[in-house]
């Protein structure tokens, strides 16, 4: 929105504080400025619309006058003249089927308009703040919504047809033809003004094409009305039409003011068409909401909501200069009277009252305060903690964090052999191909592979984020090791890293192999019974040079899984003795099933089993060995004791089908 | 002096002189041994002193015994000076480049904005604040109706939200865990939600679709705009590691009354005016303000009895800040040329 320094100036009386300082002020009681600039003889301050969304008064000149005013100690003068309109019917009648969607029409009709360019002084005005001037009626009805916020409309009288006007909802499906030239076709939510042929304007967003004022012109129906703020927004962004009006009207704008509107616009316009008539009186179709009831401000709640005290006389002026009501009604306590402008949406409640006393004493004289509150250990979030442990450990050995986006494609979800039906998916995507949410991490990893190797020959990398899944969102970290070598390093590091985030995981080849897995390198990762993740080498022609070993682990699960406190155990008052055994196994029999079955053999005297070496035989067998330390609790085990266990195992472990390399 | 005594002058003479050129440990255990071992020479001797008369068997005694300790002392002190001269040699040789790189992986690094993240959350944390958590799909009651956006409120259109075909949204911002957090711990609070938001923007370099927030929210008795600048001068202190000077003008944010929009003073010019501030000396920080009371009543808390503020900080935006990023895409890219720079 922008505003005309001089506009300002004619209703702040004795304005000379100069357009920059004016800005700053602006800025830090109001609304944000973005600027000002010279245009002409005056000065454009540009205030930022978002931060004019609550404030249906600031979308006119005289609104901001009356802050300005307020700030600065200045009078505020009003623009608008009252005018006695005659007391007979008008000479168009206004029939409004729902005043919910339209609380006020009202209307003029002149004659005797003589259709011109507007003097150079309105043509200015309206250039500075960015409108375009048209002529001299249509200019009068931009000059007042540029001045007091109040869009308005004229229709030349002749191409009416009846001398009725119907403010109804349009047809589902009926078209319309608007002043820009479009056609659109309407919708049974949207309201439309019409006479006894069909839709003549689209309410509160644009005017027909048909009733247009031309330089043929002479008989206006000069239109002030007002419309339901969400009715005009949605019509708006249905028929993604943004206009001058529709950008006031969905900001909730006064009834009070369509009224006003035509007072100001039949003063203006017996200036810029010299010898206009006014024909018949005033049409004013309304119903309009009984106004609220005055809001209590407790004075003692007000200090304590800034955390400062405004003295009561203070307060007082502050709200009177922004034109509320103000009385006092039992000690340290006021009733305030909210003006009609602001109190379509704006202020209700006494919070809103806090603002505009804050605003105006100025933040900068409130002192900053440490709250006197009782200390208490906040609410513990073990699973975020948890995530900073797997984060920092993974950084640690050498993992770089990477962030991928949310969406992916549904190629990635075909790549990853993921479920299709079970995406959600994403309405108004960013792009046709990024319309799922993740339901896994991998095609995120797999692009960041794919990318990095590209300017590197090896590296690291891993990822906390969430699957997004239909019933629920789930943390997973994934990582991946990529280097050029025979890819076996890469597996067992991030095998490492899982040992590491979760002590006790162990590792089942997998017999459900996906078509981006590696057939003979990919693994279940279990704890007991549960799974929790997944490591694997990525096929390798999906990795053009180079390897790439992946793990994803499901966090939600692994977190719950997080070891219990440590317990302490008496050190071992007894010695213990050690042994080794080298089995012999078959070329792809497992090295984990090996140690289980000497564990399970072993029984109770174990005390540890650590593997020493494995080597390949002549036979293409290997030998796989083992250090097993056993002893008892109570004594020391005699050799014979010793003897016994090391029998037994061997003994189980060749029933097993297992040799023992001696 | 007896002939004896005579003897074992010489033989203290001769071992001395072998000792001498003993090189090694060996050598000098064969020194001892020919000298002082029990079949030694000195051993020898003794035999001998039978032949003697009381007397000189005392004073050949001594002899010995004298000759016996200084053969001692002295091998000692041979095998000592051998020990020295091999524990240095062997030093010598074990000499390491240890400029030369370790094994193993180079240490990795965090995300820039987990960085900011981490260190804001332990801010807060040592404040009393909780760390909360919200989901990324979010309902539109938990991103807009209960934070006093309602349907067709003109502040929708200030997040360009991305709809799920479930009617659900991708949360626009942090916001939502205000109401979470409410109801699942209830006043009194205080709480941190940091995470992933989403808008559905063009991107460019200083515009994404996918950014990082950090929602802030203390709910209490009489909590004031006092105690709000109070807040947000110790975080932003903390982090930008000195006094900064800020100041509140009135913003538009349903979710709070009165909102207020937070500056800083710029941390370039001081305030001077320069281009990062464009000139105005201030630069705009966070959105933040009190507590709206529908948004309490909306969190299960009587808007009567408890008041707060909140405050919502753009981590993806301070991290660019920190580190001078110029292009926000960077953050998504799983680049490492970048990501390995922190």
């Amino acid at each position: 929105m922008k505003f005309s320094y001089n506009w300002l100036r004619e209703m702040v009386q004795g304005l000379e504080t100069a357009p920059t300082e004016l800005e700053r002020w602006i800025t830090i009681k109001t609304a944000e400025c973005e600027g000002v600039e010279a245009h002409g003889d005056d000065h454009v301050i540009e205030v930022d619309n978002k931060s004019l969304t609550h404030r249906p008064d600031l979308w006119g000149h005289h609104g901001m006058a009356r802050e300005v005013a307020a700030i600065l100690s200045h009078k505020l003068l009003d623009p608008v003249k009252p005018v006695k309109f005659p007391s007979q019917p008008s000479a168009v009648r206004v029939i409004v089927d729902d005043h919910f969607l339209c609380p006020r029409y009202s209307a003029l009709v002149f004659s005797n308009v003589k259709v011109q360019p507007s003097p150079d002084w309105l043509q200015n005005r309206l250039e500075a703040v960015g409108l375009n001037p048209i002529n001299n009626v249509v200019d009068v009805t931009n000059f007042v919504m540029a001045e007091i916020a109040q869009p308005m409309h004229a229709f030349d009288s002749a191409k009416l047809h009846g001398d009725e006007i119907r403010v109804r909802p349009a047809r589902a499906g009926e078209s319309f033809a608007a002043l820009n030239g479009e056609s659109y076709t309407l919708d049974a939510a949207d309201l439309v003004i019409a006479d006894a042929d069909g839709a003549i304007g689209l309410a509160g967003v644009i005017g027909g094409a048909g009733s247009a004022i031309s330089d043929a012109t002479t008989r206006i129906v000069l239109e002030s009305a007002n419309f339901n703020a969400s009715c005009i927004r949605k019509t708006s962004s249905r028929q993604k039409l943004r206009t001058d009006a529709s950008m006031r009207f969905e900001k909730a704008q006064d009834p009070v003011n369509t009224v006003r509107g035509l007072e100001r616009a039949y003063e203006l316009l017996q200036q810029v068409s010299p010898g206009i008539r006014l024909v018949g009186g005033l049409a004013d179709a309304k119903r309009l909401r009984a106004a609220a009831a005055p809001i209590r401000l407790p004075l003692d709640w007000l200090d304590r909501k800034l955390g400062r005290a405004v003295p009561a006389a203070e307060v007082k002026r502050i709200l009177e200069a922004l034109e509320f009501h103000v009385e006092e009604i039992e000690p340290r306590t006021f009733s305030v009277t909210v003006p009609s402008w602001r109190a379509t949406k704006d202020v209700g409640i006494k919070d809103d009252l806090v603002e505009e006393v804050g605003r105006m004493v100025g933040y900068a004289s409130i002192t900053p305060t440490a709250p006197l509150t009782p200390a208490h250990v906040p609410y513990h979030n073990a699973e975020r903690e948890f995530h900073h442990r797997v984060s920092e450990m993974a950084a640690a050995q050498g993992f770089t964090e990477v962030f991928n986006y949310s969406f992916v494609s549904e190629e990635m979800v075909r790549v990853f052999a993921l479920d299709l039906a079970a995406h959600v998916e994403v309405l108004n995507p960013i792009a046709a191909d990024q319309n799922l949410l993740r339901s896994s991490l991998l095609p995120g990893i797999w692009k960041n592979v794919t990318d990095n190797a590209r300017h590197f020959d090896s590296f690291r990398l891993f990822e906390i984020g969430n699957q997004i899944h239909p019933d629920g969102e789930v943390p997973h970290f994934a990582a991946a090791i990529y280097a050029k070598d025979d890819g076996a390093a890469g597996l067992f590091e991030l095998k490492r890293l899982a040992e590491c985030l979760l002590p006790g995981v162990k590792v089942r080849p997998a017999t459900d192999i996906r078509h981006y897995e590696h057939p003979q390198r990919a693994a279940n990762l279990l704890h007991g019974d549960t799974p929790v993740g997944r490591l694997f080498e990525l096929h390798p022609k999906m990795v053009e040079a180079g390897r790439a070993a992946v793990l994803d682990l499901d966090l939600a699960v692994v977190q719950k899984l997080e070891p219990e406190a440590a317990r302490y155990r008496p050190l071992r008052r007894f010695p213990e003795s050690a042994f080794d055994l080298s089995v012999v196994a078959g070329p792809r029999v497992l090295i984990g099933d090996v140690q289980s079955a000497l564990e399970a053999l072993a029984g109770e005297a174990l005390l540890s089993i650590e593997f020493l070496r494995e080597f390949a035989l002549p036979d293409g067998n290997r030998s796989v060995s083992y250090r097993l330390t056993v002893g008892a609790p109570d004594r020391t085990l005699a050799a014979e004791e010793v003897g016994a266990v090391r029998s037994r195992i061997i003994e189980g472990i060749q029933a097993a089908g297992y040799q023992l390399r001696v | 002096m007896t002939a004896l005594d005579q003897t074992i002058s010489e033989l203290r003479d001769a071992a001395l002189k072998a000792l001498e050129s003993a090189a090694t440990l060996e050598a000098v255990e064969a020194v001892r041994v020919e000298a002082l071992g029990r079949k030694g020479k000195l051993a020898e001797v003794s035999k001998s002193f039978g032949k003697l008369s009381p007397e000189e068997r005392a004073q050949t005694g001594k002899l010995l015994n004298a000759v016996k300790e200084e053969l001692e002392t002295r091998l000692e002190a041979r095998k000592a000076a051998l020990d020295s001269i091999a524990l240095e040699a062997r030093l010598e040789s074990e000499w390491i480049d240890l400029t030369a790189p370790a094994p193993g992986a180079r240490p990795g690094s965090l995300h820039p904005v987990t960085q900011v993240q981490q260190e804001i959350e332990d801010l807060f944390v040592s404040l009393g604040f909780a760390v909360m958590d919200g989901p990324e799909v979010e309902t539109e009651h938990y991103n807009f109706d209960a934070l006093n956006i309602p349907p067709d409120h003109p502040a929708r259109d200030m997040q360009d939200t991305f709809w799920l075909k479930d009617g659900r949204l991708l949360r626009t911002h942090t916001s939502p865990v205000q109401i979470r957090a409410l109801e699942k711990l209830g006043p009194p609070l205080r709480m941190i939600a940091p995470g992933r938001v989403f808008r559905n923007e063009e991107v460019d370099a200083s515009h994404e679709h996918t950014f990082y927030q950090l929602e802030g929210m203390m709910v209490d008795r009489d909590v004031s705009v006092a105690h709000l600048i109070y807040f947000m001068k110790t975080l932003l202190s903390a982090i930008f590691q000195r006094d900064v000077t800020v100041r509140l003008r009135p913003g538009f944010f349903p979710f709070v009354e009165p909102g207020f929009e937070l500056d800083i003073q710029c941390l370039i010019c001081g305030g001077a005016g320069c281009p990062v501030c464009k000139r105005s000396g201030w630069v705009e920080l966070l959105p933040c303000g009190l507590v709206n009371p529908a948004v309490l009543r909306a969190g299960g808390a009587d808007p009567e009895e408890w008041n707060g503020f909140a405050f919502g900080l753009g981590l993806t935006r301070l991290a660019m800040m920190r580190y001078g990023i110029d292009n926000i895409r960077l953050f998504s890219s799983g680049d490492l040329r970048f990501l390995k720079q922190f």
